[in-house]
């Protein structure tokens, strides 16, 4: 028996919940998942490293799960451009026409959907990024050159939750592009996604009894991100989301962390996100997103 | 005072030409490569030219331990504004501090209060660094 999870037209950390409820849904009988992207016409990096975290996830089941490639040509070109194709082969039986394209170099995919697994994958990730990204920042971001090392910081302590935390390997992807729908501005956005064991139990044998019957995932993003707290009892362990969230706070950006059933948002001006939303759908592992938009977009 | 060129040492500590000290492991492994060579209590000058990104965990496992563990004294220099911001953090969550010399050998503090004036006042008492007419603090050497 085949489980069909829809993949949304429009794929971003918004339609994210429809899709992890459709997951969630889906996955709860240890059935074989179709997931059906035939429909799809745009998909964030978020959307893409997501989809990855829910392959591997099905995949631990024994049998790769099913994907419907989109039906679109130019949808279809774009996620292969995106690098998704070259990860989702080892993770889904993939149908349907899937350009044989390498990853881009154009100036919007400034990192396509990247494998990390260990430390040297997080060195290759920030030495690309400084490379491609310097110029988008300063040039269409508007941002000072040192905005760009900072960037590469936080790519680089986001990336490393993964190393660190998640058990497993994950995903993670920059693009710049225009966001039309929210700020008329553009923007940049680094999403990072795992199929791992989520903040939650990271975190539970040192912090689970401190919160008692507060405990849970919620509680969990609560003490990473907000009290910088980490698994480690090192006084220098958990400086990498604070540091992410004062480089977020100096440019006017936003950091969501979603894990298991909650996701929790440091929430800028020009955004109405929920800070912290708790009886989520369950996902597996942690999806991290920033945004940082254009400077100067907190007017907008 | 014992000079550490950390381009050089994060060369020589991790497979691959990466000029970016990130992660803990390489953080790790370029702390372990410096303090074999380093008596404890020791003054030492970490020059940071040719690093480009510091990230905090590297920033924790390298400047913050040996400054907690090994070394007396740590000078930087080559510092640039975006490893002040990697490393200043993590000092002040340890409650440490470093000395900063800029290219003309002025010298500035960086880190928890406290330690970062006892710092100063070690280097003029061992006459590593004298006061200039302007007021400011420099190394005798530069």
């Amino acid at each position: 028996m085949t489980r069909l999870i829809e993949v949304p037209v429009q794929f971003d950390d918004r339609s994210f919940e429809q899709f992890a409820a459709a997951y969630a849904q889906a996955a709860a009988d240890g059935a074989r998942l179709l997931f059906d992207a035939h429909a799809a016409e745009w998909a964030s990096p978020y959307g893409l490293v997501g989809l990855l975290a829910a392959g591997e996830a099905a995949a631990r089941g024994g049998e790769r799960a099913l994907l419907t490639a989109p039906a679109n040509p130019d949808v279809v070109s774009y996620w292969a451009r995106a690098g998704f194709f070259r990860e989702a082969g080892d993770l889904f039986e993939v149908h349907g026409k899937v350009p044989r394209t390498k990853p881009a170099t154009e100036s919007e995919v400034l990192l396509p959907v990247t494998p990390v697994r260990a430390a040297e994958d997080v060195h290759a990730v920030v030495s690309t990024i400084q490379q491609r990204a310097s110029a988008i920042l300063a040039s269409e971001l508007g941002l000072e050159p040192k905005a760009t090392m900072g960037f590469a910081m936080a790519l680089s302590e986001a990336c490393q939750n993964i190393v660190e935390h998640a058990g497993t390997g994950g995903w993670v992807a920059v693009q710049a592009y225009h966001w039309r729908r929210k700020l008329a501005r553009r923007v940049v956005v680094i999403a990072v996604a795992d199929a791992g064991v989520g903040f939650r139990h990271s975190l539970e044998p040192s912090q689970a009894k401190r919160f008692g019957e507060r405990w849970g995932d919620a509680a969990a993003l609560e003490a990473a991100l907000v009290q910088g707290v980490s698994r480690f009892r090192d006084p220098g362990r958990g400086q990498g989301l604070a540091g992410i969230r004062r480089y977020l706070a100096r440019w006017d950006g936003k950091i969501a962390i979603r894990s298991g059933t909650a996701r929790i948002a440091i929430v800028p001006s020009w955004d109405d996100d929920v800070p912290l939303k708790d009886g989520l759908p369950a996902f597996p592992g942690s999806q991290v997103l920033l945004i940082i938009p254009e400077y100067g977009s907190r007017e907008a | 005072m014992q000079l550490i060129k950390m381009h050089e040492v994060l060369q020589q500590s991790v497979a691959g030409l990466y000029a970016d000290l990130v992660t803990r492991p390489t953080g790790r492994a370029v702390r372990e490569s410096i303090e074999r060579d380093l008596p404890p209590g020791t003054i030492a000058v970490m020059d940071f030219t040719g690093v480009g990104c510091l990230d905090y965990s590297c920033a924790d496992e390298i400047v913050a331990k040996l400054l907690r563990d090994k070394v007396r004294v740590l000078l930087l220099r080559g510092v640039s504004d975006a490893h002040r911001e990697a490393i200043e953090p993590v000092l002040l969550g340890h409650g440490l501090a470093v000395v900063c010399a800029g290219p003309d050998g002025t010298l500035e503090v960086l880190g928890a209060h406290e330690p970062a004036e006892a710092l100063l006042e070690e280097l003029v008492a061992r006459q590593l660094a004298a006061r200039t007419p302007g007021g400011a603090i420099a190394l005798t050497a530069a």
